[in-house]
Protein backbone atom coordinates (compact mmCIF):
# COMPACT_ATOMS: atom_id res chain seq x y z
CA UNK A 1 0.00 0.00 0.00
CA UNK A 2 0.70 3.56 -0.60
CA UNK A 3 3.13 4.09 2.32
CA UNK A 4 0.83 7.80 2.62
CA UNK A 5 -1.92 6.25 2.26
CA UNK A 6 -1.32 4.15 5.06
CA UNK A 7 -0.20 6.81 7.24
CA UNK A 8 -3.56 8.40 6.77
CA UNK A 9 -5.37 5.97 7.76
CA UNK A 10 -3.84 5.82 11.00
CA UNK A 11 -4.92 9.42 11.28
CA UNK A 12 -8.32 8.77 10.43
CA UNK A 13 -11.21 7.68 12.40
CA UNK A 14 -11.81 4.20 12.45
CA UNK A 15 -15.32 4.24 11.38
CA UNK A 16 -17.65 6.63 9.90
CA UNK A 17 -21.43 6.74 10.27
CA UNK A 18 -22.99 5.72 7.61
CA UNK A 19 -24.52 8.27 5.86
CA UNK A 20 -24.90 9.72 2.73
CA UNK A 21 -26.16 12.83 0.56
CA UNK A 22 -29.53 13.49 0.71
CA UNK A 23 -29.78 12.40 4.41
CA UNK A 24 -30.94 14.27 7.20
CA UNK A 25 -28.79 14.26 9.63
CA UNK A 26 -27.46 15.30 13.48
CA UNK A 27 -24.11 16.26 13.64
CA UNK A 28 -22.94 16.39 16.87
CA UNK A 29 -20.18 19.48 17.41
CA UNK A 30 -17.70 20.14 20.22
CA UNK A 31 -17.22 23.70 20.61
CA UNK A 32 -14.94 25.61 23.18
CA UNK A 33 -17.34 27.96 25.58
CA UNK A 34 -14.46 29.42 27.76
CA UNK A 35 -12.89 26.02 29.40
CA UNK A 36 -15.77 24.51 29.20
CA UNK A 37 -16.40 21.88 26.16
CA UNK A 38 -20.27 21.06 25.11
CA UNK A 39 -21.53 19.83 21.84
CA UNK A 40 -23.60 21.64 19.59
CA UNK A 41 -26.01 19.87 17.11
CA UNK A 42 -26.26 21.37 13.72
CA UNK A 43 -29.26 19.35 11.99
CA UNK A 44 -30.24 19.64 8.18
CA UNK A 45 -29.77 17.97 4.66
CA UNK A 46 -26.39 16.40 3.34
CA UNK A 47 -25.36 18.69 0.12
CA UNK A 48 -22.48 16.93 -0.67
CA UNK A 49 -19.66 14.39 0.21
CA UNK A 50 -16.29 15.18 -0.90
CA UNK A 51 -12.79 14.54 -0.57
CA UNK A 52 -10.85 11.67 0.58
CA UNK A 53 -8.66 9.80 3.27
CA UNK A 54 -8.92 12.52 6.31
CA UNK A 55 -9.97 15.11 3.80
CA UNK A 56 -13.16 13.72 3.45
CA UNK A 57 -15.54 16.35 4.46
CA UNK A 58 -20.13 16.81 4.13
CA UNK A 59 -21.65 19.57 4.08
CA UNK A 60 -24.93 20.04 5.80
CA UNK A 61 -27.46 22.78 4.91
CA UNK A 62 -30.27 23.55 7.49
CA UNK A 63 -33.10 26.68 7.63
CA UNK A 64 -32.29 28.95 10.31
CA UNK A 65 -35.29 31.04 10.82
CA UNK A 66 -35.96 31.74 7.11
CA UNK A 67 -32.26 31.42 5.72
CA UNK A 68 -30.40 29.16 4.25
CA UNK A 69 -27.41 28.16 6.58
CA UNK A 70 -24.59 25.84 5.19
CA UNK A 71 -21.76 23.97 7.18
CA UNK A 72 -18.48 21.77 6.35
CA UNK A 73 -17.72 19.54 8.81
CA UNK A 74 -14.33 17.70 7.78
CA UNK A 75 -15.62 14.14 9.04
CA UNK A 76 -12.25 13.02 10.43
CA UNK A 77 -11.74 16.59 12.52
CA UNK A 78 -11.89 15.29 16.60
CA UNK A 79 -14.63 18.47 17.21
CA UNK A 80 -17.18 16.15 14.74
CA UNK A 81 -18.13 13.74 17.77
CA UNK A 82 -21.09 11.87 16.20
CA UNK A 83 -23.35 11.82 13.14
CA UNK A 84 -26.95 10.62 13.41
CA UNK A 85 -29.03 9.38 10.30
CA UNK A 86 -32.42 11.14 11.09
CA UNK A 87 -33.78 9.79 7.51
CA UNK A 88 -32.67 8.94 4.36
CA UNK A 89 -33.51 10.32 1.37
CA UNK A 90 -33.45 8.69 -2.23
CA UNK A 91 -31.10 11.15 -5.00
CA UNK A 92 -30.54 10.96 -8.27
CA UNK A 93 -27.52 13.05 -8.30
CA UNK A 94 -24.11 13.18 -6.24
CA UNK A 95 -24.71 16.75 -5.03
CA UNK A 96 -27.76 18.88 -4.14
CA UNK A 97 -26.57 22.37 -4.55
CA UNK A 98 -30.34 22.96 -6.33
CA UNK A 99 -31.94 23.15 -2.89
CA UNK A 100 -30.10 25.91 -2.80
CA UNK A 101 -32.52 27.43 -5.48
CA UNK A 102 -35.72 26.41 -3.12
CA UNK A 103 -37.86 26.79 -0.39
CA UNK A 104 -40.35 25.59 1.55
CA UNK A 105 -41.78 22.32 0.34
CA UNK A 106 -39.69 22.13 -2.82
CA UNK A 107 -36.66 21.20 -0.99
CA UNK A 108 -38.20 18.06 -0.02
CA UNK A 109 -36.23 14.96 -1.25
CA UNK A 110 -38.08 11.29 -1.18
CA UNK A 111 -37.59 9.41 1.66
CA UNK A 112 -35.36 6.23 1.40
CA UNK A 113 -37.61 3.76 3.66
CA UNK A 114 -35.95 0.63 2.77
CA UNK A 115 -32.33 -0.53 3.63
CA UNK A 116 -28.83 1.31 3.44
CA UNK A 117 -27.71 1.20 0.15
CA UNK A 118 -24.06 0.65 1.20
CA UNK A 119 -21.26 1.94 0.64
CA UNK A 120 -23.26 4.24 -1.18
CA UNK A 121 -20.82 7.34 -1.36
CA UNK A 122 -17.80 6.01 -2.38
CA UNK A 123 -14.64 5.50 -0.48
CA UNK A 124 -14.65 6.94 2.98
CA UNK A 125 -18.05 6.62 4.01
CA UNK A 126 -18.46 3.48 6.57
CA UNK A 127 -14.28 3.09 6.05
CA UNK A 128 -13.15 0.49 8.25
CA UNK A 129 -9.44 0.96 9.14
CA UNK A 130 -7.61 -1.96 7.99
CA UNK A 131 -4.28 -1.35 10.35
CA UNK A 132 -4.66 1.48 12.75
CA UNK A 133 -1.91 1.14 15.24
CA UNK A 134 -1.51 3.81 17.83
CA UNK A 135 -3.01 6.75 16.22
CA UNK A 136 -2.57 9.73 18.64
CA UNK B 1 35.52 32.11 12.72
CA UNK B 2 34.38 27.97 12.16
CA UNK B 3 32.33 27.01 9.27
CA UNK B 4 29.35 24.80 10.55
CA UNK B 5 26.84 24.28 13.08
CA UNK B 6 26.27 22.57 16.06
CA UNK B 7 25.00 19.41 15.13
CA UNK B 8 24.49 17.32 11.94
CA UNK B 9 21.45 16.93 10.05
CA UNK B 10 19.70 14.08 8.42
CA UNK B 11 18.93 13.10 4.98
CA UNK B 12 15.50 11.73 3.35
CA UNK B 13 13.15 11.64 0.99
CA UNK B 14 9.94 13.43 0.73
CA UNK B 15 7.18 11.49 0.75
CA UNK B 16 4.28 13.49 0.05
CA UNK B 17 1.73 15.95 1.77
CA UNK B 18 -1.52 15.25 3.69
CA UNK B 19 -3.26 16.79 6.62
CA UNK B 20 -3.45 15.53 10.15
CA UNK B 21 -5.75 16.92 12.98
CA UNK B 22 -4.13 18.50 16.22
CA UNK B 23 -6.42 17.81 19.54
CA UNK B 24 -7.52 20.93 19.53
CA UNK B 25 -9.40 20.16 16.42
CA UNK B 26 -6.73 22.40 14.38
CA UNK B 27 -5.87 20.64 11.07
CA UNK B 28 -2.45 21.24 9.60
CA UNK B 29 -0.93 20.77 6.34
CA UNK B 30 2.16 18.17 7.08
CA UNK B 31 4.95 17.00 4.61
CA UNK B 32 5.84 13.62 5.59
CA UNK B 33 9.63 13.07 5.13
CA UNK B 34 11.07 9.71 5.53
CA UNK B 35 14.36 10.92 7.52
CA UNK B 36 16.62 8.09 7.28
CA UNK B 37 17.98 5.44 8.70
CA UNK B 38 21.51 7.19 7.42
CA UNK B 39 24.85 5.70 7.95
CA UNK B 40 27.82 7.99 8.70
CA UNK B 41 30.30 6.94 5.63
CA UNK B 42 33.09 9.24 7.17
CA UNK B 43 33.74 11.82 9.56
CA UNK B 44 36.08 14.61 8.52
CA UNK B 45 38.58 15.78 11.29
CA UNK B 46 40.98 19.43 11.29
CA UNK B 47 44.05 17.36 12.02
CA UNK B 48 45.11 13.78 11.59
CA UNK B 49 45.31 13.50 15.45
CA UNK B 50 41.87 13.79 16.33
CA UNK B 51 40.86 11.04 13.84
CA UNK B 52 40.10 7.43 15.32
CA UNK B 53 43.34 4.69 15.59
CA UNK B 54 43.77 2.69 12.16
CA UNK B 55 42.46 5.49 10.48
CA UNK B 56 45.00 7.50 10.25
CA UNK B 57 47.67 5.43 8.00
CA UNK B 58 46.99 5.48 4.36
CA UNK B 59 48.46 3.82 1.73
CA UNK B 60 49.67 6.15 -1.04
CA UNK B 61 52.54 5.15 -4.11
CA UNK B 62 50.33 2.28 -4.64
CA UNK B 63 50.99 0.22 -7.82
CA UNK B 64 53.85 1.97 -8.38
CA UNK B 65 57.92 1.48 -8.29
CA UNK B 66 58.56 0.96 -4.81
CA UNK B 67 55.26 -0.39 -4.03
CA UNK B 68 52.80 0.54 -0.70
CA UNK B 69 54.64 3.23 1.62
CA UNK B 70 52.83 3.84 4.89
CA UNK B 71 52.33 7.40 5.25
CA UNK B 72 50.71 9.64 8.28
CA UNK B 73 47.51 10.99 7.10
CA UNK B 74 46.79 14.54 6.77
CA UNK B 75 43.97 16.06 8.68
CA UNK B 76 41.33 17.45 6.29
CA UNK B 77 41.32 20.56 7.98
CA UNK B 78 37.79 21.13 8.81
CA UNK B 79 35.10 18.44 11.04
CA UNK B 80 32.33 17.13 8.99
CA UNK B 81 30.48 13.74 9.37
CA UNK B 82 29.11 12.68 5.93
CA UNK B 83 26.16 11.04 5.65
CA UNK B 84 24.71 8.22 2.95
CA UNK B 85 21.02 7.31 2.78
CA UNK B 86 19.34 4.34 0.82
CA UNK B 87 21.35 1.85 0.43
CA UNK B 88 22.20 1.24 -3.76
CA UNK B 89 22.72 -2.57 -5.23
CA UNK B 90 26.29 -3.19 -5.67
CA UNK B 91 26.32 -3.34 -9.02
CA UNK B 92 25.23 -0.05 -9.44
CA UNK B 93 28.41 1.52 -7.36
CA UNK B 94 31.56 2.23 -8.70
CA UNK B 95 34.77 0.91 -7.43
CA UNK B 96 35.77 3.77 -5.29
CA UNK B 97 31.91 4.13 -3.99
CA UNK B 98 32.64 0.59 -2.50
CA UNK B 99 35.78 1.09 -1.33
CA UNK B 100 34.32 4.07 0.74
CA UNK B 101 31.69 2.23 1.96
CA UNK B 102 33.46 -0.49 3.03
CA UNK B 103 36.21 1.83 4.96
CA UNK B 104 32.53 2.56 7.45
CA UNK B 105 31.93 -1.18 7.25
CA UNK B 106 28.99 -1.40 4.82
CA UNK B 107 28.61 -3.57 1.81
CA UNK B 108 27.84 -1.15 -1.06
CA UNK B 109 27.57 2.45 -1.35
CA UNK B 110 24.69 5.05 -0.78
CA UNK B 111 22.25 6.45 -3.63
CA UNK B 112 22.59 9.94 -1.22
CA UNK B 113 26.13 11.35 0.06
CA UNK B 114 26.31 14.59 1.71
CA UNK B 115 28.56 16.41 4.76
CA UNK B 116 27.14 18.05 7.53
CA UNK B 117 29.61 20.95 8.76
CA UNK B 118 30.59 21.07 12.47
CA UNK B 119 32.24 23.63 14.63
CA UNK B 120 33.65 21.06 16.67
CA UNK B 121 34.97 16.87 16.42
CA UNK B 122 32.34 15.18 15.43
CA UNK B 123 31.40 12.31 17.95
CA UNK B 124 29.88 10.27 15.21
CA UNK B 125 32.27 7.16 14.02
CA UNK B 126 31.75 5.77 10.76
CA UNK B 127 29.03 2.83 10.27
CA UNK B 128 26.84 4.60 12.92
CA UNK B 129 23.92 5.05 12.35
CA UNK B 130 21.63 8.42 12.33
CA UNK B 131 17.71 7.89 12.82
CA UNK B 132 14.99 10.10 12.64
CA UNK B 133 15.86 10.49 16.65
CA UNK B 134 17.77 13.48 15.99
CA UNK B 135 14.84 15.57 15.15
CA UNK B 136 12.82 14.75 17.68
CA UNK B 137 13.75 17.45 20.17
CA UNK B 138 14.23 19.97 17.08
CA UNK B 139 11.35 22.46 17.46
CA UNK B 140 12.01 23.45 13.50
CA UNK B 141 14.05 23.07 10.28
CA UNK B 142 15.39 23.66 7.23
CA UNK B 143 14.67 21.66 4.42
CA UNK B 144 16.97 21.96 1.62
CA UNK B 145 15.78 19.91 -1.60
CA UNK B 146 15.68 20.49 -5.43
CA UNK B 147 12.36 22.20 -6.59
CA UNK B 148 9.80 20.68 -9.66
CA UNK B 149 11.26 20.87 -13.15
CA UNK B 150 9.39 24.03 -15.30
CA UNK B 151 11.10 23.48 -18.18
CA UNK B 152 11.52 26.71 -20.61
CA UNK B 153 9.23 28.91 -18.66
CA UNK B 154 8.00 32.64 -19.43
CA UNK B 155 8.32 35.43 -17.25
CA UNK B 156 4.98 35.39 -15.83
CA UNK B 157 5.90 32.12 -14.12
CA UNK B 158 9.34 32.55 -13.61
CA UNK B 159 9.77 36.16 -12.06
CA UNK B 160 5.42 36.86 -11.02
CA UNK B 161 5.87 39.59 -14.00
CA UNK B 162 2.33 40.88 -14.53
CA UNK B 163 0.22 40.19 -17.90
CA UNK B 164 -0.51 43.01 -20.44
CA UNK B 165 -4.06 43.59 -21.61
CA UNK B 166 -5.98 40.89 -23.25
CA UNK B 167 -7.71 43.57 -25.65
CA UNK B 168 -7.42 47.54 -26.36
CA UNK B 169 -5.83 46.62 -29.05
CA UNK B 170 -3.25 44.55 -27.59
CA UNK B 171 -1.80 42.57 -30.19
CA UNK B 172 0.09 38.99 -29.53
CA UNK B 173 2.10 40.86 -26.96
CA UNK B 174 -0.11 39.32 -24.08
CA UNK B 175 2.58 37.27 -22.19
CA UNK B 176 5.53 38.58 -23.57
CA UNK B 177 7.78 40.12 -20.97
CA UNK B 178 7.63 43.63 -22.27
CA UNK B 179 10.71 46.59 -22.52
CA UNK B 180 14.20 45.10 -21.21
CA UNK B 181 14.68 49.20 -19.67
CA UNK B 182 17.54 51.31 -20.56
CA UNK B 183 16.62 54.44 -23.19
CA UNK B 184 19.20 57.12 -24.09
CA UNK B 185 21.83 54.87 -23.49
CA UNK B 186 21.53 51.95 -25.73
CA UNK B 187 24.76 51.06 -25.79
CA UNK B 188 25.13 49.96 -22.81
CA UNK B 189 23.26 47.22 -23.96
CA UNK B 190 20.54 45.06 -21.53
CA UNK B 191 21.56 45.79 -18.57
CA UNK B 192 23.15 42.53 -16.13
CA UNK B 193 20.37 40.19 -14.39
CA UNK B 194 17.32 41.20 -16.26
CA UNK B 195 14.78 38.89 -15.61
CA UNK B 196 13.34 36.92 -18.89
CA UNK B 197 12.42 33.62 -20.09
CA UNK B 198 14.35 30.74 -19.33
CA UNK B 199 14.75 27.39 -17.73
CA UNK B 200 13.18 26.95 -14.54
CA UNK B 201 13.24 24.56 -11.41
CA UNK B 202 15.31 21.95 -10.80
CA UNK B 203 16.88 24.53 -8.69
CA UNK B 204 18.83 23.72 -4.75
CA UNK B 205 16.23 25.64 -2.46
CA UNK B 206 15.81 25.46 1.55
CA UNK B 207 12.56 26.45 3.09
CA UNK B 208 14.15 27.53 6.19
CA UNK B 209 12.13 27.26 9.77
CA UNK B 210 9.31 24.63 9.13
CA UNK B 211 7.82 23.08 12.13
CA UNK B 212 8.22 19.92 13.28
CA UNK B 213 4.95 18.44 13.74
CA UNK B 214 5.48 14.90 14.49
CA UNK B 215 8.45 12.41 14.68
CA UNK B 216 7.84 8.56 14.12
CA UNK B 217 11.05 7.21 15.43
CA UNK B 218 10.02 3.65 14.82
CA UNK B 219 9.99 4.11 10.82
CA UNK B 220 11.79 7.33 10.86
CA UNK B 221 9.35 9.78 9.83
CA UNK B 222 9.02 13.30 10.07
CA UNK B 223 5.91 15.21 10.00
CA UNK B 224 7.23 19.24 8.73
CA UNK B 225 4.18 22.01 8.70
CA UNK B 226 4.03 23.28 5.03
CA UNK B 227 5.29 22.58 2.02
CA UNK B 228 8.90 21.21 1.33
CA UNK B 229 10.93 22.00 -2.28
CA UNK B 230 10.31 19.25 -4.73
CA UNK B 231 8.44 15.99 -5.99
CA UNK B 232 7.70 13.29 -4.25
CA UNK B 233 9.75 10.86 -3.45
CA UNK B 234 12.68 13.43 -3.90
CA UNK B 235 15.97 13.64 -1.99
CA UNK B 236 15.92 16.34 1.29
CA UNK B 237 17.97 17.26 3.71
CA UNK B 238 16.79 18.59 7.04
CA UNK B 239 18.73 20.98 8.99
CA UNK B 240 18.22 22.17 12.57
CA UNK B 241 16.92 25.51 11.74
CA UNK B 242 19.64 28.51 11.68
CA UNK B 243 16.65 31.14 11.94
CA UNK B 244 15.20 30.07 15.38
CA UNK B 245 16.39 31.90 18.03
CA UNK B 246 16.36 35.28 16.13
CA UNK B 247 12.63 34.52 16.28
CA UNK B 248 12.34 33.29 19.48
CA UNK B 249 13.92 36.26 21.34
CA UNK B 250 11.86 38.58 18.97
CA UNK B 251 8.33 37.21 20.16
CA UNK B 252 9.45 36.82 24.10
CA UNK B 253 10.74 40.42 23.84
CA UNK B 254 7.25 41.57 23.03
Amino acid sequence: MNILRQLELEHMKATIPDFGVGDTVDVHYLIKEGDKERVQIFSGTVLSLQGGGTRRSCTVRRIVSGEGVERTFPLHSPRVADIQVKERGRIRRAKLYYLRDREGKATRLQRNLGKLQHPRSGKGSGIQATDTPSAE
Amino acid sequence: MTLGSQTIGILGKKLGMTQIFQEDGSCVPVTVVQAGPCKVLAVKMATAAEHPEGHRAASVNRGKKGGKTAKTRAGDGYYAVQLGFEEKPARLCSKPELGHAKKAGLESGMRLVREFRLKQAPTQKPGDEVTAALVSDWKHVDVTGTTKGRGWAGTIKRWNFGRQPSSHGNSVNHRTGGGLGRQQSISKGVPKGKHMAGHYGVEKVTVQRLQVVKVDTERNLVYLRGAVPGHNSGYVVLRKTVKNDRFVTAKTKK
